[in-house]
């Protein structure tokens, strides 16, 4: 939540903030429950409650009278997604790689601290998989994340090096200057690893988006077991794949032939 | 192996043997239901992984009736690691090993040198998944159970009482993650679509607790 809110409204603001919390967390919360966690009246609350039901926004359950994210959100995410250019643009790219390396694929976009993804290409072997699109992972444990803010403006990576990072596994990186290592490491190769660091047992390889700026616009990956993408290290065939489907994404962007090579801005 | 309280009971290889085949057991009975509980949140094949990875266990130990407890555990350890996928495959394969290394070459082994060896392979599990109770994760089954096996034995009631309040332990705690967010591995980034559903790591452990009472009874 921003600091400062000249000019802001503060019923749309609280409004916001009952949306997110129907859409984290319990996902079914009654009138006192949201009223205690976002600090408002219980009047408000509800008359809130009541104009967002109108929308379609939120949804009443007609059990227990507990309130819940409504169909309209549905249509909100679709729009964002199918309005997104990196997705748009990274469809055919995510399934041509998925299908090349026979591995899932997942593309994200940096969103405040996390990796925000906003596509996601299954394992082609007919297993079950979760559909994990909207998802946040932090930056610091996945190799979308390292691919991105290691070619951030100084000031930006600054920022998002000092933390707080959140441990998922033993062997997530939790310290500023391990992970600042590891960015030099990203910049060097022009591809960012990740082993085990946000779930046991699972790898990731991925590489930077960039925009007709240069700058950073996502990354995008493959992921999966860690027996299966760095036996021992990285599988080279893997990278190689990774590092192609992302210079031609970023064609794609419109970034120049420099910057779809990785990081002509750094 | 009789335990009356008071007499003393040895943990051999027969009975570690025992505890692995009636473990592969839980888990096969259990696969789908296992698996089930993982798609929800995981990658639905945590039921698939364990079975393939137990009745490979099997086979490797069929021809290892002479060894040791630490030696049966060091084999089912390392099978698992070869041949579970996904998170379950490192975690239980390097709990079994610890437990193993633990235990060393000893042939009869006393309950609370048992107890000591299984906590080691609880801390190698929270060294990999840097997960405390709560997380939602293996250890809200297999830290309570720990607690009530040290628990029992310290009160004198012998190992076989003790195992049975183990195993109600474990399903107790993996029933208690229902409600839980989780704050490991892949379910933790998928946010709230965890809370109401059992963990499916919980749950494996607690069917290992149980195959454990069972075989302490089983004298087959």
């Amino acid at each position: 939540m921003t600091t400062d809110r000249r000019g802001t409204i503060q019923s749309v603001e609280r409004a916001a903030r009952i949306l997110k919390a129907l859409g984290t967390g319990s996902s079914r919360l009654g009138v006192t429950e949201l009223a205690e966690r976002i600090g408002l009246a219980k009047g408000t609350c509800y008359g809130l409650l009541r104009t967002l039901e109108r929308q379609e926004l939120v949804e009443q359950d007609p059990e227990t009278g507990k309130y819940r994210l409504g169909p309209a959100t549905l249509q909100l995410g679709n729009a964002f997604l199918d309005n997104h250019e990196l997705r748009g643009r990274s469809l055919l790219w995510a399934d041509s790689l998925a299908s090349r390396v026979g591995e899932s694929v997942r593309v994200g976009v940096l969103n405040q601290s996390t990796m925000l993804i906003v596509h996601h290409v299954f394992r082609p072997d007919n297993s079950v998989q979760i559909l994990e699109v909207g998802a946040s992972i932090p930056w610091h444990a996945c190799a979308l994340g390292k691919a991105v803010v290691a070619y951030l403006e100084p000031g930006e990576r600054e920022t998002l090096l000092h933390g707080p990072f959140m441990q998922l596994t033993g062997r997530t990186f939790t310290d500023p200057e391990s992970l600042e290592r590891e960015l030099v490491g990203v910049v060097d190769a022009g591809v960012a690893f990740e082993d085990q660091e946000a779930v046991v047992g699972e790898a990731e390889i991925a590489a930077a988006v960039f925009d007709h700026r240069g700058h950073p616009a996502g990354a995008i990956g493959v992921a999966g077991s860690v027996e299966r993408l760095m036996p021992d290290g990285p599988v080279a065939g893997l990278v190689a794949a990774v590092k192609e489907t992302a210079r031609g994404l970023s064609r794609d962007m419109g970034a120049g032939r420099l910057a779809a090579r990785g990081g002509s801005n750094v | 192996m009789s335990d009356g309280t008071g007499t003393v009971v040895r943990i051999d290889g027969a009975l570690v043997r025992r505890w692995v085949r009636l473990s592969a057991d839980q888990i096969s009975a259990n696969r789908d239901y296992l698996t089930q509980l993982d798609a929800a949140i995981g990658d639905a094949d945590h039921g698939v992984n364990m079975d393939r990875g137990f009745a490979a266990a099997m086979t490797d130990l069929a021809a290892g009736v002479d060894l040791v407890p630490g030696e049966v555990f060091a084999h089912l350890g390392s099978t698992l690691i070869y041949r579970v996928g996904g998170a379950a495959g490192p975690l239980y394969g390097t709990m079994y090993r610890e437990t193993g290394a633990a235990l060393g070459g000893e042939t009869a082994i006393d309950p609370e040198v048992f107890l000591t060896a299984l906590r080691s392979g609880l801390e190698a599990i929270q060294r990999l998944g840097a997960a405390v109770e709560g997380d939602k994760t293996i250890v809200d089954a297999y830290l309570p159970a720990l607690t009530a096996l040290e628990r029992e034995l310290r009160a004198g009631n012998g190992f076989s009482s003790a195992a049975h309040r183990a195993a109600e332990a474990a399903r107790d705690g993996a029933r208690a993650t229902i409600p839980m967010q989780a704050r490991k591995g892949r379910a933790s980034y998928l946010g709230a679509r965890s809370v109401g559903h059992q963990d499916p790591g919980a749950t494996s452990t607690a069917l290992l607790f149980a195959a454990l009472a069972s075989a302490v009874d089983d004298r087959t």
